[in-house]
């Protein structure tokens, strides 16, 4: 954006009348013009006034003046009609008349303070009232700026442009609030990131145990009812022997066989034993996704393959995937490796791949996509999935900006993907297209720079 | 070295966790001669006590962790064969006591039974191996020594010829 002209070079052009110079006025005029988003920009662009003036003349003139400086002019007639234009526009500028018949000016300034606004309004009243005292009442009220009618139309601008500089460096403080609080709301995130690992390091080992003797357990009971099978086949083989010396005891003895379907249990004892473990082995496979996705035998920071880690991260979503049946598919024929925190590299991956699944229906797709060119590494994970509105694709990276219903979402989980990109020196930018789907795009450097690493110590 | 007509290997396993013991016991009764212990201390006793080809032992225990069990293990019995089991989070220990040289072989938990019977037994034939060519070095060392005091160099030639059999033999194994 270009840069304004300084005060005293804008005061100095309102002073004379030659016409070089009143050529290089129409040009500082444009420059300053351009400090609002230009005068050629669509009206959708351009910064939006509110003019309200009971005088149609003033307004005519004023519409002609302020539209001319590049400013999306809304006009009112009277302080009804500008109020209820302003809770339709929302409009970060203001110029108002004071003496107005209904809601007069001061009234109007007074109804827009109260208003709780998502960005400040900056009001400047024009009247004819010239007193010392109307104007404390006009600030008093909550005005920023006052003018006497009829002021020169160079001090009106100049008066504006001030309005334009304040509401800019408004909007940059609201730039740099937001900042702060995502990297609060970061903290908080790695912080719990960090109990979780130490709570999944915790499960792995306790859930190894039990789940290792069982196993062997298993193979053990398979092992030994099978010998008692044996030697029990070799009693049946018998059974006539014993007939012929006590047919009752042989008797008994079959109908014992049939009231246990003892031909049911040799069939299935082995079946049984084969599924339980193979239960087991998926138990054991889980713990193992679960300590690969925590990378809980890792240092801080480490090169990892990039491919891998998306790999292991759909293997730890598996059970999502399959419910929605997505077709996931992974390409990383290059499959760079990165210096990083693998830890919190995965979370991004799992944060965005889960908000993937979950934009998506039935039998939707996703595709993530590993390349690598000039010492960075990218990774584009898009779906097919519902796509983010226009309105709310600006916000995304919002710390508890969520979608979803209350108490669904915390609404951290990109802020943080967003933070711990920053980090790693990398870029996270995302596309969307409601109905057609959503692409992120994750951009990292392979080394990571000396002040994260430092940083990560 | 046909292991069915003698008496069974011996192993001892420590595990602080009895069910992980009865469990093994369960698996291994039949090829091995069983020793457990719940403790390193316990461990060493019986090491002290009894000939043990193949100590196995869990790495982390109260106390005593496995690797520390291990290197003192090899001060009482140098000659039985090593071999650590871990929990995923112990990779550390694991490579800082395979490095040491105190460990043959490591298992992670859980175990696959038919792996762990197959690390066991190529455990306990590696321990034989070693013996055996223990006692050929000793006879090795008393020719040697019956050459250097007779002149009957060609005496021992047959003696040599039948040890270097032996040593491949053994290697083949």
């Amino acid at each position: 954006m270009p840069k304004l002209p300084n005060h005293e070079e804008a005061n100095s052009t309102a002073l004379r009348g030659d016409p070089a110079e009143q050529l290089a006025e129409t040009r500082r005029e444009t420059a300053w013009v351009g400090s609002f988003p230009s005068a050629t920009a669509p009206p959708s662009q351009r910064m939006k006034v509110l003019m309200a003036d009971d005088n149609e003349v003033t307004r005519l003139l004023l519409n002609a003046q302020l539209t001319g400086w590049g400013l999306d002019v809304i006009a009112a007639k009277d302080g009804k009609q500008a109020w209820d234009l302003f809770l339709e526009h929302t409009p970060p500028l203001v110029l108002t008349d004071w003496v107005m018949p209904g809601i007069d000016g001061l009234e109007l300034v007074r109804r827009i303070r109260a208003h709780a606004s998502e960005h400040y309004v900056y009001v400047v009243l024009l009247t004819s009232k010239s007193e010392k005292q109307d104007l404390v009442a006009a600030m008093d009220a909550g005005a920023d700026d006052f003018l006497v009618k009829s002021c020169d139309n160079q001090e009106l601008r100049v008066r504006l442009r001030e309005g334009a500089r304040i509401l800019r460096l408004e909007q940059k403080l609201a730039e740099k609030n937001r900042e702060i609080r995502d990297a609060q709301a970061a903290l908080i995130q790695s912080e719990k990131l960090v109990s979780l690992g130490q709570l999944a390091a915790g499960m792995a080992h306790e859930i190894n145990n039990p789940v290792a003797y069982v196993a062997n357990n298993l193979a053990v009971l398979n092992r030994d009812v099978s010998s008692v099978m044996e030697i029990l086949d070799a009693y049946r083989g018998q059974i006539d022997q014993l007939r012929l010396v006590d047919p009752e005891a042989a008797d008994k003895l079959i109908e014992l066989e049939q009231s246990h379907d003892l031909s049911w249990i040799q069939e299935n004892v082995t079946p049984t034993f084969v599924s339980s473990l193979n239960g087991l082995k998926r138990v054991r496979d889980i713990v193992h996704d679960l300590r690969e996705f925590a990378r809980l035998d890792e240092a801080d920071s480490d090169t990892v393959a990039i491919g891998d880690m998306v790999r292991s991260t759909v293997a730890v979503l598996q059970h999502l995937i399959s419910e929605k049946e997505i077709a996931v598919t992974v390409v990383d024929e290059k499959n760079p490796s990165i210096e990083c925190r693998p830890a919190a590299l995965n979370q991004v991956l799992h944060n965005i791949l889960i908000n993937a699944i979950q934009a998506c229906g039935m039998r939707d797709r996703v595709e993530i996509r590993v390349d690598e060119n000039d010492g960075a590494v990218s990774v584009d994970i898009r779906d097919s999935g519902s796509g983010i509105c226009d309105k709310d694709l600006p916000r995304i990276f919002e710390p508890f900006f969520t979608t979803r219903e209350v108490g669904r979402g915390k609404g951290l989980g990109l802020s943080h993907c967003y933070g711990v990109i920053q980090d790693h020196g990398g870029t996270i930018v995302v596309k969307s297209k409601l109905g057609i789907g959503t692409t992120v795009r994750i951009e990292l450097p392979k080394q990571r720079r000396s002040q994260a690493t430092e940083d990560c110590k | 070295m046909n292991a069915s007509t003698s008496e069974p290997p011996s192993i001892l396993l420590v595990d602080d966790e009895p069910e992980i013991l009865h469990s093994l016991k369960g698996l291994l009764r039949r090829e091995f001669t069983l020793h457990t212990a719940e403790t390193g201390q316990q461990a060493l006793q019986i090491l002290r006590q009894v000939s043990i080809q193949v100590i196995m032992t869990d790495q982390r225990m109260p106390q005593m962790t496995g690797a520390q069990l291990l290197g003192q293990a090899r001060a009482i019995s140098p000659d039985t064969i090593r071999i650590l089991f871990t929990g995923y989070a112990d990779i550390k220990a694991v490579v800082d006591a395979v490095n040491e040289g105190q460990v043959y072989r490591y298992l992670t938990k859980p175990w696959d039974p038919d792996e762990l019977v197959e690390i066991l037994t190529s455990a306990t034939l590696e321990h034989q191996r070693r013996k055996q060519l223990q006692a050929i070095l000793q006879t090795a060392r008393g020719l040697c020594e019956r050459m250097l005091q007779s002149d009957l160099v060609g005496g021992v030639q047959d003696e040599v010829t039948k040890l270097n059999d032996q040593i491949q033999q053994i290697n083949e194994v």
